[in-house]
């Protein structure tokens, strides 16, 4: 089965930070931003597996600062969306939400990637279902 | 009274001291501007935006900075006809900003200065740009001779122009293509670039010719003491040095 995982940090994010107050600066409405590694593999193991596997891997995961979360698909979840550069890249996850624990919508995901997150130029925005 | 240039800074920005003393060295009267002092920009003649990593490149190479406040003005200004150029990271800030090659919406880029190929790799070579438009196709190369050919150093891991199919088109029909990787010669070869940049581009110019985007930095070939041929000489510019571009930028504002 294909899975994939988010890495993200457990220290403060600034790129995350960033990527918040720009995004309010917009005038697009945001009160949260966590953006993640996102590292996908076919015929996957089961999640526990997954995430031993991961976390053993040093190229991907620093105990000091990493938190990896194995996704119930290999898509985005709800409030995200994935940038890929190229297929080869793993994408970067950025889930966005407009409330405390309350994922935000498509509109205003579909504005964040529009208008920031992606650069259609070379980058293509992947939208949770 | 001289027309004063504003060398703005980002945190991350880099190459601000190097750009600014080579403006003063050619005639400029140069300041820094930090992008906290934003509201001083819609006072100064024209806008550089040295190399750098701006915010440290969050999201993309040029992206925050490109939706800065500061920039604000700087769109505002290169609106009203002022002269922009961005250099490295500043030419990666004004494609994100949509000011070059400024044929789609502001802040909506159309192309993008992105990851060094084949190797995705950060590159510091010494290379050389080939002026492509005739020179009056922007005021800052008008007083380049046709075929320009100026040193520079390319110093960067995202330096590859990339653009669709249809916008490269664009670029080519509009003549946005200010230059191009070269040999010393002016010879221009798919080797000549460092980075296998779509249509071997160094730089991007908008329509109107007031905006100029380059990615290698004639600034760090321009004096006796960074110039390959390394004549004696105290801090003197280099004749044959990146110093030619910049006393181009300079007369050019100096003409308006």
């Amino acid at each position: 089965m294909n899975r994939a995982v988010a890495i993200n940090l457990k220290i403060p994010d600034n790129a995350a930070y960033t990527a918040l107050v720009t995004l309010r600066r917009l005038g697009i409405h945001v009160m949260r931003v966590e953006r993640s590694e996102i590292v996908r593999f076919a015929n996957a193991p089961e999640p526990r597996t997954l995430a031993a596997a991961v976390e053993a891997d040093e190229s991907l995961y620093n105990p000091n600062k990493h938190r990896v979360t194995v996704l119930d698909d290999d898509a985005p979840r709800s409030g995200e969306v994935w940038i890929v550069q190229d297929d080869a890249d793993r994408p970067v996850g950025w889930r966005l939400y407009s409330a405390p624990g309350v994922p935000a919508g498509p509109d205003v995901l579909a504005q964040a990637a529009e208008r920031l997150l992606c650069n259609p130029a070379i980058e293509r925005a992947i939208f949770s279902k | 009274m001289s027309k004063r240039i504003a060398v703005l800074v980002f945190p991350g920005t880099n190459s601000e001291d190097e750009t600014t003393r080579l403006l003063r060295d050619c005639g400029g009267d140069a300041h820094l501007v930090h992008w906290s002092r934003a509201q001083t920009l819609p006072s100064y003649d024209a806008y550089v935006l040295p190399g750098g990593f701006a915010y440290e490149d969050r999201i993309r190479a040029g992206a925050i900075a490109a939706h800065d406040a500061a920039m604000d003005h700087v769109i505002a200004a290169a609106q009203e006809g002022k002269l922009v150029l961005g250099i490295c990271n500043g030419a990666q800030i004004l494609l994100e900003a949509g000011l070059v090659p400024g044929t789609g919406e502001i802040r909506r880029p159309t192309a993008a200065f992105t990851k060094n190929a084949p190797a995705p790799h950060f590159v510091c070579a010494h290379v050389h740009v080939k002026l492509r438009v005739d020179p009056t196709r922007s005021a800052m190369t008008a007083a380049l001779p046709r075929d320009a050919v100026i040193p520079a150093w390319t110093a960067n891991g995202e330096g590859r122009l990339a653009a669709s199919a249809e916008h490269l088109h664009e670029l080519e029909a509009g003549s946005h293509v200010a230059f191009v990787y070269a040999h010393e010669d002016g010879s221009v070869d798919d080797s000549a670039s460092p980075n296998q940049s779509a249509l071997g581009v160094a730089g991007l110019v908008n329509r109107e010719g007031n905006v100029l985007a380059l990615m290698p930095h004639p600034e760090r070939d321009a004096w006796t003491f960074n110039h390959p041929d390394r004549r004696r000489g105290d801090a003197m510019l280099a004749t044959s040095g990146g110093a030619v571009f910049f006393r181009s930028f300079v007369e050019a504002l100096q003409r308006t």
